[in-house]
């Protein structure tokens, strides 16, 4: 309780810095909407033109939900933290965060959750009930939201774990910028986050279903938009995310250990 | 002598949010329009001419920085009128910036992944200095430190002290008239410190470049300055040379007496007999201090006196130091300027 | 003001004219990208990610198009040409404005100050200390996207048409460049300019889709208040649809370069109200 008092205080603060850059906030709210808007008549104009209601199982309503939700879903789970971890490690300021009574990676995280927490409420809740109340009954409001939520927090986790791991690498490479290009658009692109699953072609699709990407976007936002689903469906989706969830966990922990022993050994 | 640098009645306000605390204060600052004036600079008055060394001194957030700024063009002020080099600095910022050279604390002007050469040769082109005064400014610096080792070495690999030398011969290359320095010594070993005085006082001397300083370090002004400026809460407490500084508040001499006897009842004895000279006396577990005016009593006639009443064992003179004039002007805010202007 | 004006120690100097900025720019530049060498790894890395991030595009491109052969009555390898437009003329605001990215973080630093010191034009002295060799990747993608596009449309090659196209990549190129110096502007006035310059970033993603795709309203502002519409599309209906040439295709050029100044203008009034405290 006492070690979860610490993190929640590193949230806290985390909270007055988001809320301090008051213009900037405001400034992204609505750069939001605009590019929302741009997707929502690219979109139209792209079902229009395929002349009928349906494709690929989505109607273009559905898809613009979908799309709407991934956006600003980004903008909850995008914290930009190989950034924050790449330039730690360039400028030498890791040595003092390795130093604090948190673990490095914990650390970062939760250093981090207040602007996720901010997030969700400035973009993700506002959006989610605009959608909702705009489209009468696209997302249904039942059990759906639990599955939601838990598919959520393995988002969370998930993208977090990348994010950590390619960080990592910038221990080895000194090379930021690069390195966190690949992350950004191989993940929106095999999460579903630009493009929804279901409009890939289906031998893409096959082997995207297996990746952890689909955990960030595909899975939470396709439980979100269904009604009544069957247990069966729910349980093998999220038990999917949960396996990447600890696949990805040990992984990054291991990588990081190695790593960081690789470092010092080294004197970097 | 010509006046380089002239300031009348210069002010510098800026307006702050007021911010509330916790998370509640920030929300409500999110759609707050509650500002405040914050008056960094004060109706300053300054003239300075052509080769002299000021020292701007001040404790953080005096205005030191915000008036330095000020001349150099980078901030516009809010009142007053200032003159340097003949123009007003801040209505042509890039042509007044070729008479001047800047080093700002510890924010590096130089390419950090080039070496150091690198950055002189485009400070060269961008200055537009000609071989011949570039090659003799190298000469020059040659002559002072060891340049060759500092040429060919990237800026990011340096030291910290080899950095603020580097980044102090950049700002005089192109042969400015004004050097603005902005803690050109902090976080410096002694003896990198002294060395970048030394070379601050050569440049001064061999190219008559007018030399503005903030520091905290009360080394870099005796080191350096005839003159100095005391800035504090934006106001200018003091202006003058340091000599004049010290006599006011420095009539006061220390003498220290280790005694054979027992300190307290020597003490008490000194006390007693010295009380027509009015000094006072204190003491810790082995030295008596003396606190002398030397405007009323000279310390030799009071150390003469003591040596009558006491067995001396040993003796010390302290010489109050420009810190404890510093710290006494700070501990007692002077109500305006003229008392301390002397 | 005078042609030359004398210094202390008596140097003539020159105007600080186009010759003398050019000669500084490659000076600089020449600098910058000796320095990107020292630390190798990171160019190449980085290279490979801006080809990947091309690649990416591309497949999700091609994704949406295997499924839909057209938008709004604009065919496959009509729109593929807007991209490979679009790709060309982002290359100049990638190569040459990369140090706007990093201006919001000199700004609340402090360490904006820096550049204030100069006795040349603020905004060259900052923009030409980078130069960001790897956007040269998306130029070439953009050249083979076009020419492939070029052919499949069976356009003719005459001088007129490749004179039309190089004014048109011009034209986009300096809206594009206005409104990303413009976002990258704002960090003067709102401190963090981040999410402004991603949205500009993001903007260009969807300049390759032609603007009849929205309503009047947002025809409106995608065309005037942030010019998307500009960036692909306008200019390039001279090449692909020449028998209904809007006005506003032949006003590009002019609207091009006032759009660009305007920014400049922005950004110089920006760093004159920089206080230099930092926050």
């Amino acid at each position: 309780m006492k070690q979860l008092k610490k993190y929640f205080a590193l949230t806290r603060l985390g909270i007055l810095e988001t809320i301090q850059w008051r213009l900037a906030l405001f400034v992204m709210v609505l750069g939001n909407l605009l590019y929302l808007t741009l997707i929502y008549f690219l979109w139209k104009a792209i079902f229009t033109s395929a002349g009928t209601d349906v494709v690929n199982g989505m109607t273009f309503e559905m898809t613009m939900v979908y799309l709407v939700l991934a956006s600003s879903l980004y903008g909850v789970v995008e914290l930009y933290l190989v950034w924050e971890i790449g330039r730690n490690i360039q400028n030498g300021k890791i040595v003092l965060d390795l130093l604090r009574p948190f673990k490095y990676k914990q650390y970062v995280f939760w250093e981090n959750s207040g602007t996720l927490v901010v997030n969700f409420f400035v973009t993700f809740i506002p959006t989610f009930i605009i959608v909702g109340l705009m489209t009468k009954g696209t997302i249904p409001l039942g059990w759906n939201l639990v599955y939601f939520f838990v598919a959520f927090i393995f988002s969370i986790v998930i993208n977090y774990n990348i994010d950590f791991i390619v960080g990592t690498i910038c221990l080895y490479t000194e090379s930021i910028w690069g390195i966190n290009m690949m992350r950004q658009v191989i993940v929106s692109l095999l999460s579903g986050a630009t493009i929804p699953l279901a409009f890939f072609p289906d031998r893409v699709a096959s082997v995207v279903k297996y990746l952890p990407f689909r955990a960030i976007y595909d899975t939470p936002l396709t439980l979100l938009m269904t009604k009544n689903p069957d247990l069966q469906t729910v349980m093998s989706k999220l038990g999917m995310s949960l396996f990447w969830v600890v696949a990805i966990s040990i992984f990054s922990a291991i990588f990081w250990r190695i790593s960081i022993k690789q470092v010092t050994v080294n004197g970097g | 002598m010509e006046n380089i640098i002239e300031l009348k009645n210069v002010t510098k306000e800026f307006k702050v949010l007021n911010r509330h605390e916790g998370l509640k204060g920030s929300l409500k600052d999110l759609f707050s329009r509650d500002y405040k004036i914050v008056r960094a600079v004060d109706n300053i008055n300054l003239e300075v001419a052509q080769g002299e060394i000021v020292g701007f001194l001040g404790p953080n957030g005096a205005g030191k920085s915000t008036t330095i700024k000020m001349m150099t063009g980078v901030l516009e002020p809010s009142a007053g009128e200032l003159i340097i080099n003949n123009r007003i600095p801040y209505k042509d910022r890039s042509k007044n910036s070729q008479e001047m050279g800047v080093v700002f604390g510890q924010r590096s002007q130089l390419w950090w992944a080039l070496p150091l050469v690198e950055s002189f040769k485009l400070l060269k082109d961008i200055y537009q200095i000609p071989d011949e005064n570039y090659n003799a400014m190298l000469k020059l610096y040659g002559s002072m430190v060891d340049l060759d080792s500092l040429l060919h070495k990237p800026v990011r690999q340096m030291s910290l002290g080899q950095r603020t030398l580097s980044d102090i011969l950049a700002a005089f290359l192109h042969n400015p008239k004004v050097v603005f320095l902005d803690e050109p010594t902090i976080g410096l070993d002694v003896a990198m410190k002294s060395k970048i005085r030394e070379m601050i006082l050569e440049l001064n001397q061999k190219k008559n470049t007018t030399v503005i300083l903030t520091t905290h370090d009360m080394g870099d002004v005796d080191a350096l300055c005839q003159r100095i400026v005391i800035i504090d809460q934006g106001k200018m407490l003091y202006d003058n040379d340091i000599e004049h500084l010290k006599k006011f508040f420095g009539a006061y001499r220390t003498l220290k007496i280790r005694p054979r006897e027992k300190v307290t009842e020597a003490a008490a004895k000194l006390k007693e007999q010295l009380a027509e000279f009015e000094v006072s006396v204190t003491n810790d577990d082995t030295w008596i201090s003396i606190l002398v005016n030397e405007e009323k009593v000279r310390v030799m006639k009071i150390l003469e006196q003591v040596q009558e009443i006491l067995n001396v064992r040993d003796m010390q003179l302290e010489e109050i130091s420009t810190e404890d004039v510093i710290k006494k002007i700070y501990n007692s805010p002077l109500e305006s300027g003229e008392e301390v202007a002397l | 003001m005078n042609q030359a004006s004398t210094t202390k120690s008596g140097i003539v100097l020159q105007k600080r004219g186009l010759a003398f900025y050019t000669k500084i720019y490659f000076k600089i530049i020449v600098q910058d990208i000796k320095s990107k060498m020292s630390y190798r790894a990171d160019f190449i890395i980085s290279t490979i990610g801006m080809i990947a991030t091309n690649i990416a595009g591309f497949i999700a491109f091609l994704i949406m198009f295997g499924k839909f052969p057209s938008i709004n009555g604009w065919s496959y390898y009509e729109i593929l040409f807007l991209y490979g437009f679009s790709l060309i003329s982002i290359t100049p605001t990638q190569c040459l404005l990369d140090n706007n990215w990093s201006l919001r973080r000199y700004v609340y630093d402090g360490d904006f100050v820096k550049y204030c010191f100069r006795p040349i034009n603020l905004w060259f002295y900052y923009i030409s200390e980078v130069f960001d060799v790897k956007g040269f990747s998306q130029l070439f993608f953009g050249i083979g996207t076009l020419i492939y596009a070029w052919v499949k449309l069976g356009l003719p090659v005459t001088v007129l048409m490749v004179v039309e196209l190089l004014v048109a990549l011009v034209t986009a190129s300096l809206f594009m460049m206005a409104l990303q110096n413009a976002a990258a502007a704002s960090c003067f006035w709102i401190q963090n300019s981040f999410w402004l310059l991603d949205i500009s970033l993001k903007m260009k993603d969807y300049a390759k889709y032609p603007v009849t795709i929205f309503n009047d309203v947002f025809k409106f502002i995608f065309t005037f208040i942030l010019p998307v519409a500009f960036m692909a599309y306008y200019p390039s209906l001279a090449i692909l649809r020449p028998d209904e040439v809007p006005v506003l295709t032949w006003l590009s050029p002019v609207l091009g370069i006032a759009a660009f100044y305007g920014s400049y203008k922005l950004w110089m009034k920006g760093a004159s109200k920089y206080d230099g405290s930092g926050s």
